[in-house]
C-alpha cells in the first residue's frame, strides 16, 4: 500500500516563468544598457590606439584591460554591442517577413504551392549551421548589409514553418470558416485572423532566432567573414584575442561574457514565454 | 506492409528531390557571381584569346544547363571538377580532410550521447530535485555558449590551469589512432558542450512526460522494478523523439565542427572551405558545401526511417 502510495506519479511543475523572465531581463538589460551607453559616448574611442599601454591587465583607468595595440577593451565591447544587436534584430526581421509572406499562405492554401514552399525551406535547412551564409557571403563579399540578408535567408524556413504548422490548426476553426462563408477575402482572413493568433508561436521563435542569429554572426566575425575589421564584433574581437589567449586572457573573457550574456539573456526570456504559453493547455 | 514499403519508397523520392534541389541551390548560387572567373584568374593582362582558351579549358563556355548536369554528373561520381587553387580533384581534397571533420563529429556524438543520457536519467528519477536544478541550470549556460567561445575558454583552462597545450598539433590516424583521438577530444567536447545541453533538456522532458503515462503505473502494480521500467518502457519511447533530435544534433556538429577546426587548427574540411572562399576557388567551394549538405540529408533521411521503425504511427501521418 505504502509502495504504490510512494510511486504514484507526481506531476512535475517546471519552474516558475517568472525567474526565468527576471534572470533574462537581467542579463540581457545589461547588453542593451551598453549599446545604448555606446550610442553617446564610450570611455575611450574603439579605434584608439595607445602604443604606451599595450596588453594591460584590467585596472581602474582601463576596466577590461586594452588589447595588443593599446585599444581599450571596454570601449571596444561597448561599440561590437552595436553590431551584435543591430545584426540580430535585422536578420530576424527579414527571416520573420518572409517566413510569414510564405508560411500563412502555404498553409492556408495547401496544395502544390504549399509543398514548393516547404521543399525550398527544407532544402536550405538541409545546409548545416553556417554554412550557407558563408556560401551568400564568399559570394557576395563580406558586408554587414549581406551577412543581414544571408542569415535572414537562411533562418526564413523555420518562421515558415511555424506560420504554416499554426496556420493549419487555426484554419480548421469555426471562426475562420464563418468568416469565409461570409465572403471575406483570403487576404484579410490571413492578416487579420490568423496573423493574430500566430503571434504566441512567434513570439518565442522570434526571441530564440535572435539568440541563434547572434550565434551564427559572431561565429561568422570570428571566421573573418562577417563584421569586417576596423568595427569591433565580438568574434572578431575573440579570434584576434586568440593569439595572446596566455598572456592577456582578459582579451577573451570579457567579449565572450558579453555575448554569451547576450544569448543567455534571450534564451530565458525564451523558456520563460514557453512556460507563460504553454499553461493553456498545449503540452 | 503496404503501408511500411510506401512509407519507404515515398521518403526516398523526398530525398532524391531534396538532394536535386539543394544540388541546383547550389550551382545557382555559384552562376550567378558577378565577373569571368577565367579573367579573374589570368588577370587583367591576359589577352582575350588566353581567356578564351582557359573558359574552353575550364568548360565555361558551354551552356548552363549543360554544365549544371556535367557538375551533377560529377557529384555522383564524386569528380565533381578541378580545384582552381590546388589544382587538385575537388574528390581528392574533399576525402584528405574528411577524417578530420567526421572524426571530430564522431567523438562530438559519443561524448553528447554518454553525458547526456546518464544524466537525463537522474535528473527525471526526481524531477525540482536540487541536482535536477543544478543540471537545468548548467544545461541552460552551456546551451548559449558559441562553440568557438567554449573552445577558446576550454584552451584558457586547459593552458593555464593544467597547462596542457592542444591546440595546433594534428595526428594522422593512420600514423597514430590513439594520437589522432586525442587530438580530437578537446575541440569535439567543445562542440559536444551545448548539444549535451540540449539533448540532456528534451530528453529529460521526455522522460518526465512518459513516467506520467498509464503503463508505467500499470508496469508498476504489476510489480516491475523502477529500472525495468525505465529501461524497458520509458527509454524506448523516449527515443523516438531522441531519434529526431540526435539527426538535428548531429547536423549541428557538422556545422559547429566548421568553425572549431578553425580554432584548433585543424586540417578539416572547414579550413578548406575557409581557404577555398578566400581563394574564390569556386568548383572547391561547392563541392564541399554541396557533400556536407548531401551528408545532413542523408543524416535525416535516416532518422526519418528510424524513427518510422522505432513508432509506426508515424508512417500514418
Amino acid at each position: 500500500m505504502q509502495q504504490i502510495k510512494r510511486t504514484k506519479p507526481k506531476t512535475y511543475r517546471s519552474p516558475d516563468a517568472s525567474i526565468f523572465y527576471s534572470v533574462g531581463i537581467v542579463l540581457l538589460a545589461f547588453v542593451v544598457l551598453t549599446f545604448i551607453v555606446s550610442l553617446f559616448a564610450t570611455p575611450y574611442s574603439p579605434d584608439a590606439t595607445d602604443a604606451a599601454s599595450k596588453l594591460l591587465a584590467p585596472c581602474p583607468a582601463h576596466p577590461f584591460g586594452t588589447d595588443n595595440f593599446g585599444r581599450d577593451v571596454l570601449s571596444r565591447v561597448m561599440s561590437a554591442s552595436k553590431y551584435t544587436i543591430f545584426i540580430s534584430v535585422a536578420g530576424v526581421a527579414i527571416s520573420l517577413i518572409l517566413g510569414t509572406v510564405s508560411g500563412i499562405p502555404a498553409g492556408y492554401f495547401g496544395g502544390l504551392a504549399d509543398r514548393g514552399i516547404m521543399l525550398l525551406g527544407n532544402s536550405i535547412m538541409c545546409f548545416p549551421g553556417i554554412l550557407l551564409a558563408l556560401v551568400a557571403v564568399a559570394v557576395f563579399g563580406a558586408s554587414v548589409t549581406n551577412v543581414i540578408w544571408a542569415l535572414g535567408l537562411v533562418f526564413a524556413p523555420t518562421f515558415a514553418r511555424v506560420c504554416r504548422v499554426g496556420t493549419m490548426e487555426i484554419k480548421e476553426l469555426d471562426y475562420i470558416t464563418h468568416a469565409r462563408v461570409m465572403g471575406v477575402k483570403p487576404l484579410r482572413i490571413m492578416t487579420l485572423h490568423i496573423f493574430p493568433n500566430l503571434v504566441p508561436q512567434l513570439l518565442p521563435a522570434t526571441v530564440i532566432g535572435l539568440a541563434n542569429m547572434t550565434l551564427f554572426e559572431s561565429g561568422m566575425s570570428y571566421l573573418g567573414l562577417g563584421v569586417q575589421p576596423p568595427d569591433a564584433s565580438f568574434g572578431k574581437m575573440l579570434s584576434d584575442a586568440q593569439a595572446y589567449i596566455r598572456v592577456a586572457p582578459w582579451l577573451i573573457v570579457f567579449p565572450a561574457m558579453m555575448l554569451v550574456f547576450y544569448i543567455l539573456g534571450l534564451y530565458f526570456i525564451s523558456e520563460g514565454l514557453r512556460v507563460t504559453l504553454s499553461k493553456g493547455g498545449k503540452r | 506492409m503496404q503501408g511500411k514499403a510506401g512509407y519507404f519508397v515515398g521518403k526516398l523520392i523526398e530525398l532524391l528531390v531534396t538532394l536535386l534541389l539543394v544540388s541546383l541551390l547550389v550551382f545557382a548560387a555559384f552562376s550567378i557571381i558577378p565577373g569571368d572567373t577565367a579573367r579573374v584568374m589570368l588577370g587583367p593582362d591576359a589577352s582575350q584569346a588566353q581567356v578564351d582558351l582557359l573558359r574552353a579549358e575550364l568548360g565555361l563556355d558551354r551552356p548552363l544547363v549543360i554544365r549544371y548536369f556535367s557538375w551533377l554528373f560529377g557529384l555522383f561520381t564524386f569528380n565533381p571538377g578541378t580545384s582552381y587553387a590546388y589544382n587538385m580533384s575537388v574528390g581528392e581534397l574533399i576525402a584528405q580532410r574528411l577524417p578530420v571533420t567526421i572524426g571530430m563529429s564522431a567523438v562530438a556524438m559519443i561524448m553528447v550521447i554518454l553525458i547526456s543520457y546518464p544524466l537525463a536519467v537522474i535528473s527525471a528519477r526526481k524531477p525540482g530535485r536540487a541536482g535536477d536544478q543544478i543540471c537545468s541550470v548548467i544545461g541552460h549556460i552551456l546551451f548559449a555558449i558559441p562553440p568557438y567561445v567554449a573552445s577558446l575558454l576550454l584552451i584558457l583552462l586547459a593552458s593555464s590551469v593544467f597547462s596542457l597545450m592542444t591546440a595546433g598539433t594534428y595526428v594522422k590516424p593512420s600514423d597514430d589512432f590513439a594520437g589522432y583521438i586525442g587530438c580530437l577530444l578537446l575541440p569535439s567536447f567543445a562542440i559536444a558542450l551545448p548539444k549535451i545541453a540540449m539533448s540532456f533538456k528534451f530528453l529529460r522532458s521526455s522522460i518526465i512526460e512518459q513516467r506520467t503515462a498509464d503503463y508505467v503505473r500499470t508496469s508498476k502494480s504489476h510489480g516491475l522494478s523502477d529500472l525495468k521500467i525505465l529501461v524497458r518502457h520509458v527509454l524506448p519511447n523516449s527515443n523516438v523523439s531522441s531519434i529526431t533530435i540526435i539527426s538535428i544534433i548531429l547536423s549541428d556538429i557538422l556545422g559547429g565542427s566548421l568553425i572549431v577546426e578553425q580554432v584548433f587548427n585543424l586540417p578539416g574540411l572547414g579550413r578548406l572551405l575557409l581557404s577555398a572562399i578566400s581563394r574564390r576557388d569556386f568548383p572547391l567551394l561547392s563541392g564541399i558545401v554541396f557533400y556536407l549538405a548531401f551528408i545532413t540529408v542523408i543524416l535525416y533521411f535516416i532518422s526519418d526511417i528510424a524513427a518510422s521503425l522505432a513508432d509506426p504511427r508515424i508512417r500514418l501521418k
